[in-house]
């Protein structure tokens, strides 16, 4: 009976002071909800975008760390987030269910080009090249080095730490074949982990050959040399390279429309524009030099004034 | 039909010869077979064409989505509501007042032991600068336990007093608890928000059922006698229920509570896919940029919050200690083996010795208010102040706690604050950590240690399993897994075996439910290596044991994210890493039951063992480890589930098989071809559960026990 009464009266106290500072704080008006990308790159744009929205347009964004993907998607779709900075077309298959743009039913609106432009590529290490194949430029000299890449599970071909899932239909294992290619692609289910056995791999001076692209903070990390693929044609795809990337911003189609209640910021999303050199000078100060975020795009912004003014019209 | 299945067992123990010929010749034939082909063994199309469950499923959603959401989305609001509150109340109050929360009940019923290690929890948050995430998951877990906590005794009694409703029930609640979280993540989304609101949802339904089991089971288990005396009594059916039956099942509700909180703290990480914040976008955070060390850091935030509650809870479930009492028994912080050392006695002695000061003073204070009150107020309202002195004389250790807070707030408004946790106080090894991964990744004795094991584990083990066991025709794997089903459990039971690997190959998934067969087998072979001897040693060695406790309750507690990266680092991004990861998993429930096993056996055995001339490893292999079988069995089985539960995890460093297939439809959000997968991994772990359990019993009933 005894120990009843006491957690009761714990729990009583607990429930009866949190309602009263709950109270307390009360929802501030112009707030909004955004998802924090969890590469630097996206980290830098949406972080541009929040402190415009902060410190000039005098709204309140609430950043929510949350792994890229479907998920963020879904949470923008059902409104419960207003809108997500940097999205990548080859990498978000959710935007051919959703945004009208790519064939979707319209649950997403298509904001704005971030100004971003991504390639992708293949990538071996510097020091490879330097030390071993010289002569390693295209795709037609991989298989002559193809045994340095070979592994126990490859059986005697090289091995390619291809697109980590089929989402992101990059077609690695297709595009190897047709263009006789003899390297076996591997599928390691998440970027993280490619970028992982990369590094790894770097550490150790191993060779290896990676699907990435740029701008990219893995390249502040890791001295990569791109090889060269055919260019890039719709019609024989995937036996070329990749079509450039246009990350976009997007955003719930109610709360973020261009004439709705936050129209300032929706035409903010849509208008801004980022360069590669601008995004990759931030993100090696962050990387490389592990700086705070805020402090590198805070000094950005200070320096580019007229720059972002103009995207706010 | 029971004779004939009974002859047939007899026969197989009276031609084990003829059996064993037979079997070999029949896996050589298989193996021939599966050789002989070179694609993976698939249900022919006319039974996969028309079985199209993912659309049906999708469909499904599609009209829920439509049809409930405002409905899902109004609880939502309530519990975000409340949820910010706690939140908030948690993350605002003074540090300390909010972890003398935690340890004053880690006090009254753990002791001073618990409560220390509950104040060194405390500093660990603080200290690695988590204090606000930890707070935030703190919130976020107590909601979704205490949510459970409602609903599971509430479906627990009710499935206690209805015997049909218990059995639809159980297997709802099997499936709850091994279907993969990834499946309802996304759904949870669109029906609950992003946060808190779905996060909760999603622990519910993973941690619901041990609560609703352990009630249902711990009211069932009642004796007869004592609802007799009731009803001699004319207690009626509910006062039977609330005054007999409940509190008598006090103790496994505890208990089925203490595993709810282990659960809803496993799906802590997996709660940041949908935007909880807490320690799990920490952990996430430091995984996505490669860095082990603050990674670890917050694992071992979670790992500390899971052993207090684990161990509060269990105290709470055995009844109050009386460690306020300060009855003067002594304490123990060290292994009682150090006793000889006087270093370790006198530190001993002289925090018992403060300990017992305060609990005198603490005493004598909260004495010194009852009889204060009973002179004041008991001048005015004599009753009334005696109920109130007789409460502060009877709750003493609850008015001591009160006392604490109150002089905590006091200090933290009008004296010099306390606020946030003092940074003075910070420490960190997360470069240390780093270094010591990069260390290993890069030390060629170490690397060549893993290419040799990865070499091993591929080549000899998973490989030819792998092959073996997708390139064998279907209907060969299903009359086999049917046939060992039939003999070894029972004919209902082989019926549905059929018909669920049925459904596995329906659904085209038989290649993909193969290979996670096939990690599954091999990880927990791996398990068993080097599970059985380790808990052989520890139950020869106290010494050994006790050193390995706190590492298996780490292993068990650390979100397995944690060590992804470096598994990955060390042996690559490959099939072989996901089976490290796994064995790391699940390994140990084996050595915990091999020694729990090892050391029950009586004493007697083993000396006639000895008696008989029998040397240390003769007694081990002909006595110990057979009669420690049944213990062992269950290890396996537990290993088994928990490897299972980690075939979702692994492909985020390169697993393949079903749990590859989840994740695949998670980036797509593609809910009807996830719940296809996941709905695989649920029937493999049925049919291997059941199997495993029928195995341990025939073992127990070999044995006698």
């Amino acid at each position: 009976m005894s120990k009843l009464t006491w957690r009761n009266s714990i729990i009583a106290g607990v429930a009866v002071t949190a309602f009263t500072l709950g109270s307390l704080s009360a929802n501030a008006a112009g707030r909004l909800k955004a998802p924090i990308p969890d590469w630097t790159g996206g980290a830098v744009t949406c972080k541009v975008v929040q402190m415009i929205l902060e410190n000039e347009l005098g709204y309140k964004v609430k950043a929510i760390t949350m792994p890229s993907g479907a998920g963020v998607y879904e949470g923008v779709a059902a409104g419960d987030m207003n809108y997500a900075c940097e999205s990548w077309p080859s990498y978000s298959s959710a935007k051919d269910k959703m945004i009208t743009k790519f064939g979707g039913d319209g649950s997403v609106a298509y904001m704005g080009s971030v100004g971003i432009v991504g390639v992708s590529s293949y990538y071996v290490p510097r020091y490879f090249v330097d030390e071993v194949a010289p002569d390693l430029k295209s795709y037609k000299e991989l298989n002559k080095y193809k045994k340095h890449f070979a592994t126990i599970e490859t059986n005697g071909k090289g091995r390619l730490i291809g697109c980590p899932t089929p989402a992101w239909e990059c077609d690695d294992q297709k595009r190897l074949d047709l263009l006789g290619v003899d390297f076996i692609a591997s599928e390691l289910g998440t970027e993280t982990a490619a970028w992982a056995e990369a590094q790894a791999a770097y550490d150790r001076k191993e060779p290896f050959l990676l699907y990435a692209w740029e701008p990219h903070w893995i390249h502040a990390k890791l001295d990569l040399v791109s090889i060269e693929l055919p260019a890039h044609n719709a019609d024989t795809w995937p036996a070329t390279g990749w079509a450039e990337d246009i990350p976009f911003n997007y955003g719930d189609p109610v709360s973020m429309a261009m004439d709705g209640p936050n129209a300032d910021a929706a035409h903010l999303l849509s208008n801004m524009k980022l360069t590669n050199a601008e995004q990759a000078k931030m993100v090696l100060a962050i990387d490389v030099d592990g700086r705070e975020i805020d402090d590198v795009v805070g000094e950005w912004l200070d320096a580019n004034e007229s720059t972002w003014r103009k995207w706010m019209k | 039909m029971i004779t004939t299945l009974d002859t047939f067992r007899n026969r197989i123990s009276s031609k084990n010869l003829l059996i064993y010929a037979l079997t070999i010749a029949g896996l050589i034939a298989s193996i021939m077979l599966a050789r002989s082909v070179d694609e993976p063994s698939a249900l022919p199309l006319w039974i996969s064409e028309p079985f199209q469950f993912a659309e049906w499923i999708n469909g499904a959603e599609d009209w829920l989505k439509e049809n409930f959401r405002w409905f899902t989305r109004m609880i939502a609001s309530g519990i975000e509501e409340v949820l910010y509150m706690v939140e908030d109340f948690l993350i605002l109050s003074p540090w300390l007042f909010v972890l003398m929360l935690l340890v004053l009940p880690a006090l009254a019923f753990g002791g001073l032991g618990l409560a220390l290690f509950t104040f060194a929890g405390g500093l660990f948050w603080g200290g690695v600068g988590m204090w606000e995430p930890t707070m935030q998951t703190l919130a976020l877990m107590g909601m979704a336990v205490i949510l459970s906590i409602v609903f599971g005794v509430l479906l627990g009694v009710l499935s206690s007093q209805n015997d049909r409703f218990e059995s639809i029930l159980k297997p709802i609640l099997d499936t709850m608890q091994t279907m993969p979280a990834f499946v309802y993540l996304l759904p949870a989304v669109f029906f609950f928000g992003i946060g808190g609101p779905p996060a909760i949802m999603a622990t519910m339904i993973y941690a619901l059922p041990p609560v609703i089991r352990l009630t249902s089971l711990g009211i069932r288990q009642i004796s007869h006698e004592t609802i007799e005396a009731g009803e001699s009594f004319g207690a009626s059916r509910l006062q039977m229920l609330f005054k007999i039956k409940i509190p008598l099942s006090l103790p496994s509700i505890m208990m089925g509570i203490n595993q709810t909180i282990m659960m809803a703290l496993g799906l802590v990480v997996l709660a940041t896919f949908i935007g909880a914040e807490g320690l799990g976008s920490e952990v996430w955070k430091a995984i996505y940029k490669l860095r082990v060390g603050w990674s670890l850091e917050g694992g071992l935030c979670i790992v500390f919050m899971a052993i207090i509650f684990d161990r509060l809870s269990l105290a709470i479930g055995h009844g109050a200690k009386n460690a306020h009492s300060g009855s003067g028994i002594r304490f123990y912080l060290f292994p009682q083996s150090w006793d000889i050392k006087p270093w370790a006695v006198g530190i001993e002695y002289i925090i018992g010795f403060i300990w017992n000061a305060i609990g005198g003073f603490m005493n004598m204070i909260s004495l010194f208010i009852a009889s204060a009150i009973d002179q004041t107020i008991g001048r005015l309202h004599r009753s009334f102040a005696a109920a109130v002195s007789r409460f502060i004389r009877h709750h003493l250790f609850f008015v001591g706690s009160l006392l604490v807070l109150t002089a905590i707030i006091v200090v933290d408004n009008w004296g010099p604050g306390i606020g946030e946790f003092p940074e003075a106080w910070a420490f960190s090894f997360r470069e240390p950590v780093d270094q010591a991964v990069k260390w290993l990744t890069v030390n060629p004795a170490f690397i060549a240690f893993t290419k040799g094991t990865r070499a091993v584990v591929y080549l000899y083990m998973l490989h030819p399993l792998d092959v073996f066991l997708t390139q064998l025709p279907w209907y060969i794997t299903i009359t086999v897994l049917g046939f060992i089903s039939l003999i070894s459990v029972g004919r209902n039971f082989a019926i549905v075996c059929v018909a669920l690997l049925m459904f596995i190959g329906a659904c085209d998934l038989w290649a993909e439910a193969m290979l996670t067969l096939s990690s599954v087998l091999v990880s927990v072979f791996v398990c068993l290596i080097i599970g059985l001897p380790t808990g052989i040693l520890a139950a020869q060695s106290p010494r050994f044991d006790a050193f390995l406790r706190p590492i298996m309750d780490a292993m068990q507690t650390l979100p397995s994210f944690v060590y992804l990266i470096p598994v990955l680092m060390f042996f690559g991004g490959n099939v072989v890493s996901a089976v490290i990861a796994t064995v790391v998993y699940a390994l140990p429930p084996i050595i915990r039951l091999t020694t729990l096993g090892i050391s029950q056996i009586p004493i007697t055995y083993t000396e006639v063992s000895s008696s008989f001339g029998g040397n240390m490893l003769q007694t081990l292999i002909k006595v110990k480890i057979p009669m420690a079988l049944p213990s062992i069995m269950l290890g396996i089985n537990q290993s088994v589930m928990m490897a299972l539960a980690m075939q979702v995890v692994t492909p985020l460093i390169g697993g393949g098989g079903l749990g590859r297939e989840v994740f695949n439809a998670l980036n797509t959000s593609n809910t009807g071809a996830g719940l296809a997968s996941g709905i695989g991994i649920v029937l493999l772990a049925i049919i291997l559960d059941r199997l495993s359990q029928a195995w341990t019993q025939t073992q127990r009933d070999a044995l006698g026990v």
